[in-house]
């Protein structure tokens, strides 16, 4: 198991060799590597490397990491393959908050913070709705996120088809594809505590989640708390998800297939899938997003829909190749 | 020994049970009858402390256990649940070891070697050391049934509780987990057991609880519960004794 985590790690290392290799402006290794020890350098590959590069492949580990936690996370406490990072409403939650901000002419600057805030309130909202008694109706919570997701969605439409301005419509319609586009070290700063606390909730989650396997009543007579689990799993994914959605958006496909490959890798003992999965959503959305900046460019693809034409077909075939994912 | 004194249990805002005093006697081997939707696994889920009462008190060696920590009461009881979905893929031996999940503090993440050794015993217990790496959904029903036993015994409680252990299986598979079951009672295990075959009570339970009309109709030995009446105070049906050469009894639904 050790050693699979090893190969992912590598794999994951790989991805950002790849993501510093690859852009715009052809870069050679031995440039990069130079670039790479002088990071206060003036040069132009020196500005590239540190000020372009590294920080959107830092941003797309970051993005990648938490959205494959995430839902590995909520997959698990409600044993349902099915389930992505944003049935949480966090991200239709965010992009409603984002359309309206734009609508009313907020500052770019504020969009972020307006993004992060809205994204947990409708995950609280959601949570909220889906509360029974000290704990969480899973049938609930699914119920109660597809539904305020459709409205929040309702609400971007709206915003869109009223919108008196085209830019006003494009940047909202980049938001919802995903892109890493504009993002810099500032960005990856200020979301990096919230990260950082999803993913400590996560791992005080791992014994519960990997005695969830079993089903909620054999859990809970082996004397798991049901309902404080399932607040931190959903405390965790919500942080997760809104620090995933303010630097990227929506980048659909990793949170939903990247736990089900994981798990085919390493097994289902949370104690190894979750690491994988952020080592594997890390270095999937890495590769995606080098891809984006270099396929198109000098423009940039949008990462959501590069994921979409790519990693769904190549799922789907792996799934009928050897069957259903475990 | 299992204490219930005025027990009322609901669901929802409906009370299901109500005025219930009762003892299971330690090492005993009881069975828990009655109609479906009596009253049986809501009142399995309070004794496992999974089901707060509304009115009285569970107690086990003395000890309230809806006043313990979810861990602290997982090292008193045991309930195997009966059919619930569970993840795919999972292997015998992981699912027999989430029964050690009490045994372990927050932060103990690993194995020690007594769980292993736990894990080893349960598995032994219930013949199913062979299939210790099988995903559990190869197997056939009775082997799941004994799986989720072994959960149950890895979790080294003094007390297990079961909710239709022989629901789905066929005569000798169900035959297997009772004698199983009475084997485990000889070793010093409290065994509370819903059953739906009054038979299956009488061949194997110390005891009978008889539910009905929202609380127990009666408990005792096997012999005075089933008789005639209780019978269909319970079942709402006619149910005529056969003695057997062996002095044992059966009891049948006469046409």
């Amino acid at each position: 198991m050790t050693l699979r985590l090893a190969a992912l790690l590598l794999l994951a290392l790989c991805a950002s060799a790849a993501g510093l290799l690859i852009g715009g402006t052809a870069l050679g290794g031995g440039e990069i590597l130079h670039a790479l020890m002088h990071p206060h350098g003036a040069g132009v590959v020196d500005r590239i490397v540190w000020d372009l590069r590294l920080p959107r492949i830092c941003i797309a580990a970051v993005v990648g990491a938490c959205l494959a936690l995430c839902g590995a996370l909520l997959q698990g406490m409600l044993r349902n393959p099915l389930v992505d990072p944003y049935l949480t409403g966090v991200s239709a939650g965010s992009a409603a908050a984002i359309a309206v901000a734009l609508m009313i002419g907020v500052a770019p600057a504020g969009l972020p913070a307006i993004g992060f805030g809205a994204g947990l309130g409708a995950a609280i909202l959601v949570a909220a709705l889906a509360r029974r008694g000290s704990g969480i109706d899973s049938n609930r919570l699914i119920l109660a996120g597809v539904s305020l997701s459709t409205l929040f969605a309702a609400i971007v439409t709206l915003a869109i088809v009223r919108a008196q301005s085209s830019d006003f419509a494009g940047a909202v319609v980049a938001w919802l594809a995903g892109s890493m586009a504009g993002r810099d070290w500032h960005d990856l700063w200020t979301v990096l505590p919230y990260a950082g606390a999803g993913i400590v909730l996560a791992t005080f989650s791992v014994p519960a989640l990997n005695a969830l396997r079993v089903g909620d009543v054999r859990a809970r007579s082996a004397g798991v708390d049901i309902d404080r689990a399932q607040w931190i799993i959903l405390a965790a994914s919500s942080l997760l998800a809104a620090s995933s959605v303010v630097l990227a958006g929506m980048v659909g496909f990793i949170g939903l297939i990247v736990p089900h490959i994981a798990r085919r890798l390493v097994g289902s003992d949370a104690r190894v899938m979750l690491p994988a999965c952020a080592l594997l959503g890390a270095a999937l959305c890495t590769v995606a997003d080098a891809i984006c900046r270099w396929i198109v460019a000098p423009a940039e693809l949008p990462i959501g829909v590069l994921l979409a034409f790519i990693g769904v077909p190549a799922f789907l075939y792996l799934y009928l190749r050897q069957g259903a994912p475990r | 020994m299992i204490a219930l004194t005025n027990l009322a249990l609901t669901a929802g805002k409906r009370t299901v049970l109500a005025g219930i005093d009762a003892t299971f006697e330690r090492g005993a081997f009881t069975a828990v009858l009655g109609a479906n939707g009596a009253g049986k696994t809501t009142l399995l889920r309070g004794i496992a402390g999974l089901r707060a009462p509304a009115e009285g008190s569970i107690r086990i060696d003395g000890v309230d256990v809806h006043a313990l920590p979810a861990t602290q009461r997982a090292l008193r009881v045991a309930m195997i649940a009966a059919d619930e979905v569970v993840l795919e893929g999972l292997t015998v031996r992981e699912v027999v070891a989430t029964g050690r999940f009490p045994h372990h503090r927050w932060w103990e993440w690993n194995e020690r070697p007594q769980d292993r050794e736990a894990v080893a015993r349960a598995l032994d217990d219930v013949e199913l050391v062979d299939f210790a790496r099988r995903p559990i959904e190869t197997l056939s029903s009775g082997e799941r049934q004994r799986a989720w036993i072994a959960l149950g015994l890895a979790q080294e409680t003094p007390v297990l509780l079961l909710d239709e252990p022989t629901s789905h299986l066929d005569v000798r598979a169900a035959h297997d987990v009772l004698r199983l079951l009475r084997g485990l009672c000889a070793s010093g295990k409290t065994i509370v057991c819903v059953l739906h075959d009054v038979n299956e009570a009488a061949a194997f339970a110390d005891r009978v609880a008889l539910i009905g009309d929202g609380g127990i109709i009666a408990a005792g030995a096997c012999d005075t519960v089933l008789e005639r009446t209780n019978l269909e105070r319970a079942y709402g049906i006619a149910m005529e004794r056969a003695p057997m050469p062996d002095g044992s009894v059966r009891l049948f639904v006469p046409d």
